[in-house]
């Protein structure tokens, strides 16, 4: 675990937790394992504030606790604290697979950690009761929930149960059982949420989530190397994959031709598709990276798709993106060369990549010097002659340059997020005002005071203030949306690292 | 038939007969300059036998051209044996060339001796020196009239040995210029993606036409050449190749799998100064230049 990822992890930490927070996660994560009284010691912080960071940190499942003999250790999950500035990301997914209930539902549902189907139901229903435009009813919202469960992003939260002669909880999973929930009984609930009795808890599935978003990218990786209709044949195939193969499976089970023609067949608004179907499957095995493969003749022909090498494939896209822009294209030229060679010499890589001599050298040391290429002296041994010359030879070790790149998005995360702390700070008190401002405003809304009570409110931010203001929203914005594609970009990362 | 003429199909045909050394038959050489009549062609074959650079033998009851040994034919115009030695250790070499300490080591001749016979023979045109690519300072030998091997002139990618790379890089945009004008043949060809795949190939002969018509270079490129130039696309992630049944390379011009990813997108990804960046110190984010320029775009 890097010092980079701790830096990160701290800097997150403290933006949605606080310093007191931030202080336990950051202790935890440099010394591993640590029980409370250790904490304590190292940080100078209370035990009340120790343990309520910790309770926070359980609670989001940041942190777990192993006990051994008595002792309760606790260690953080520095991947899950990462995965806080994911939820966006989910809550679009959401939104754009199953609509307004489904984002509500799973942005309630993360906020509070883990909730009961009923109360997460009725508190979601009786925060936006007033608001036509969602126009929300409870019947709907249990609907949604009940297909969310189903679909498993979301699932029941692991159980506490007591080992004998010990009072330390182990957390238990469970299967889910998707509720039953009854109408009347959430009616009810609305109007009485202090007696709600359910004690079924339920918790996001980023697993699942994460397994949409892989999809995502295959799909889309074959749209942009063939055709929208490609990315289609990619997304029927993912789909049977899924009736029989484990989630992370390396390579699927595989598929018919014939079930997939079934399944094409219903895609009416694509013709060329069904048309050309067997077309299809081969030019993908052919030129779609590797993406799939045949795997067999029965049936007119049977596929597998190929999830590992597929996600090693976009890992390497996504370095030759980096290698491009860092140092240049005729650099990324080299990068590659040296990878579809395996190992090559020094003079090999200048007679392929067609560059001058001197260009050439330099930008293999540079490469070299950045970690994206390794060397591997060789020893001639049989040799005679005086001039004693090694072989050098380059090579790229995946693996490695994949963690390379990682560091280098924790860092780019990291300074992106002191970025955005500097300018909330250096604003702070423009921000404030606008912030009281707006709460003044919108009370006097409700209250409905006459408009020229209210503009007379709104003019206390001067101009001035107002373009400043909207810049600096504008800057913030403009650095979420960075963090949410540097995490994409963390993902493809991640996904390759997956697979051992 | 003006004199200059008669000599270049006289070194028209010689060539054609050097690259078959068991002989060619005078139907091959007809094929050879088509555009002489039959008469003239006697003529200028009667003229070769005349100046003793060919020689005719009958085989299997056909009349067949060699060429004559030249080593023979020229060198014996008032040469000493020094100087055979030396030539002869040249021609061995063939168009690979010797170096001059090699030849100094084979044939026992000491230095100012050696000095002066290359310069007899280059004097009469029967050897040249060649500068090496890979070494610049080293020269070789060889016979005049040999075309340097590749390995030491380098190819159609150098000038006097110097790699001409804005040439390779006009080359290589040119070539991905042709290969997109057809990539796009593949998105949803109404007679399916293998036909649409096929119309978006390119192969390397069809590249070399296109290259050729251009007009852009000045040396004829050799679809070897043109091979090499679209393997730097393929390096460069914007072509990938295939092989037809046939053993012909074809080349199509691809889109890379992801768009530009996130770490590419801000400032720290592509800051050279991203591994000194620390929070405290000369480098931190909460002062950074490049930083505040991206964000105030
Ligand atoms: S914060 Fe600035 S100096 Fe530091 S890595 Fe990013 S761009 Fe470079």
């Amino acid at each position: 675990m890097s010092h980079q990822l701790g830096r990160l992890v701290s800097q997150i930490l403290q933006r949605y937790f606080g310093e007191i927070v931030e202080k336990v996660g950051n202790d935890l994560f440099m010394y591993g394992i640590k029980p409370i009284g250790m904490i304590m010691k190292t940080t100078g912080l209370p035990r009340t504030q120790v343990i309520e960071s910790l309770r926070t940190l359980l609670k989001f499942d940041l942190a777990k606790f192993e006990s051994t003999s008595g002792n309760v250790d606790y260690k953080l999950l520095p991947d899950n604290v990462l995965v806080l500035i994911r939820y966006p990301r989910y809550l679009l997914q959401m939104k754009s697979k199953y609509g307004t209930e489904a984002e509500l539902i799973v942005e309630e549902l993360l906020q509070r950690a883990a909730c009961s189907a009923t109360l997460l139901l009725v508190s979601i229903a009786n925060k936006y009761k007033d608001d036509t435009e969602k126009n929300l009813t409870i019947v709907t919202l249990k609907d949604t929930f009940i297909s969310l469960a189903t679909a498993t992003y979301i699932q029941q939260a692991p159980v506490a149960q007591l080992k004998d002669g010990s009072d330390i909880p182990d957390l238990v999973q469970v299967a889910s059982i998707v509720p039953d929930l009854d109408t009347r009984l959430l009616m009810q609930a609305m109007v009485n949420p202090a007696d709600i009795k359910d004690n079924v808890y339920w918790k996001v599935n980023y697993d699942r989530f994460h397994q949409d978003f892989t999809d995502e990218i295959m799909i889309n990786a074959m749209t942009r190397r063939i055709d929208d209709d490609a990315g289609e044949v990619m997304r029927l195939l993912i789909q049977e994959m899924y009736l029989s193969s484990s989630a992370w499976a390396e390579e699927s089970n595989v598929v018919a031709l014939t079930d997939l023609r079934e399944h094409a067949s219903r895609l009416k608004d694509r013709p060329l598709l069904q048309q050309h179907l067997e077309h299809y499957l081969k030019v993908m095995e052919e030129n779609g990276a590797g993406f799939i493969r045949r795997a067999g003749d029965a049936g007119g022909g049977q596929y597998s798709v190929q999830v590992k090498w597929a996600a090693r494939q976009l890992v390497e896209s996504v370095l030759d993106h980096v290698v491009t822009e860092r140092l240049g294209s005729k650099a990324a030229r080299i990068f590659r060369l040296i990878r579809a060679k395996k190992y090559i010499e020094e003079e090999d890589i200048q007679k392929n990549a067609m560059l001058p001599n001197k260009e050439c050298k330099q930008l293999t040391y540079k490469l070299l010097e950045e970690h994206f290429v390794s060397v591997q002296p060789m020893r001639k041994s049989q040799q005679v002659s005086g001039t004693q010359k090694g072989i050098y030879l380059y090579h790229v070790k995946l693996f490695d340059v994949v963690h390379v790149c990682r560091e280098m998005c924790y860092r780019a995360l990291h300074n992106l997020s002191r970025a955005r702390s500097q300018l909330v700070s250096v604003h702070a008190r423009a921000l404030d005002k606008q912030r009281r401002v707006r709460t003044i405003v919108h009370g006097m809304r409700l209250r409905s005071e006459p408009q020229k009570n209210i503009d007379d409110v709104l003019e206390t931010l001067t101009p001035p203030e107002v373009s400043l203001l909207a810049q600096v929203e504008k800057q913030l914005k403009q650095l979420s949306a960075a963090e949410l594609e540097l995490d994409r970009n963390l993902f493809i990362l991640n996904w390759y690292l997956v697979y051992p | 038939m003006s004199a200059k003429s008669e000599d270049a199909i006289q070194d028209k045909i010689i060539n054609a007969i050097k690259k078959i050394p068991k002989g060619i038959s005078a139907a091959q050489m007809a094929a050879v300059v088509p555009e002489l009549s039959s008469a003239e062609l006697v003529g200028a074959i009667n003229k070769l036998l005349q100046q003793g650079l060919i020689d005719l033998y009958k085989q299997n009851g056909t009349l067949i051209y060699k060429l004559k040994n030249q080593s023979t034919q020229q060198i014996v115009k008032g040469a000493d044996n020094e100087e055979k030695v030396v030539y002869n250790l040249i021609e061995e070499a063939a168009n690979k060339g010797i170096w001059i300490r090699e030849i100094r080591n084979q044939s026992n001749l000491s230095n100012p001796q050696l000095t002066k016979i290359l310069k007899s023979l280059e004097s009469k045109k029967l050897i040249k020196a060649v500068k090496c690519v890979n070494a610049s300072k080293k020269k070789v030998y060889m016979l005049y009239n040999l075309e340097p091997d590749r390995s030491i002139s380098g190819g159609a990618w150098y000038q006097d040995q110097d790699f001409e790379s804005e040439f390779v890089d006009i080359l290589n945009r040119q070539c991905l210029r042709f290969l997109q004008q057809r990539a796009d043949k593949i998105r949803n060809n109404p007679r399916g993606p293998i036909a649409g795949r096929t119309q978006s190939y390119a192969t390397a002969v069809e590249v070399q036409k296109y290259i050729t018509d251009l007009g852009i270079s000045k040396v004829k490129l050799e679809v070897e050449d043109v091979i090499t130039i679209l393997n730097t696309l393929v390096y460069d992630g914007k072509a990938e190749s295939n092989v037809y049944p046939d053993g012909s390379k074809v080349y199509r011009a691809i889109e890379s799998l992801i768009p530009p990813p996130g770490l590419v997108q801000v400032p720290c990804g592509v800051c050279p100064l991203l591994h000194k960046c620390y929070s405290t110190g000369l480098i931190t984010p909460q002062d950074c230049k490049y930083m505040t320029e991206w964000l105030e775009q």
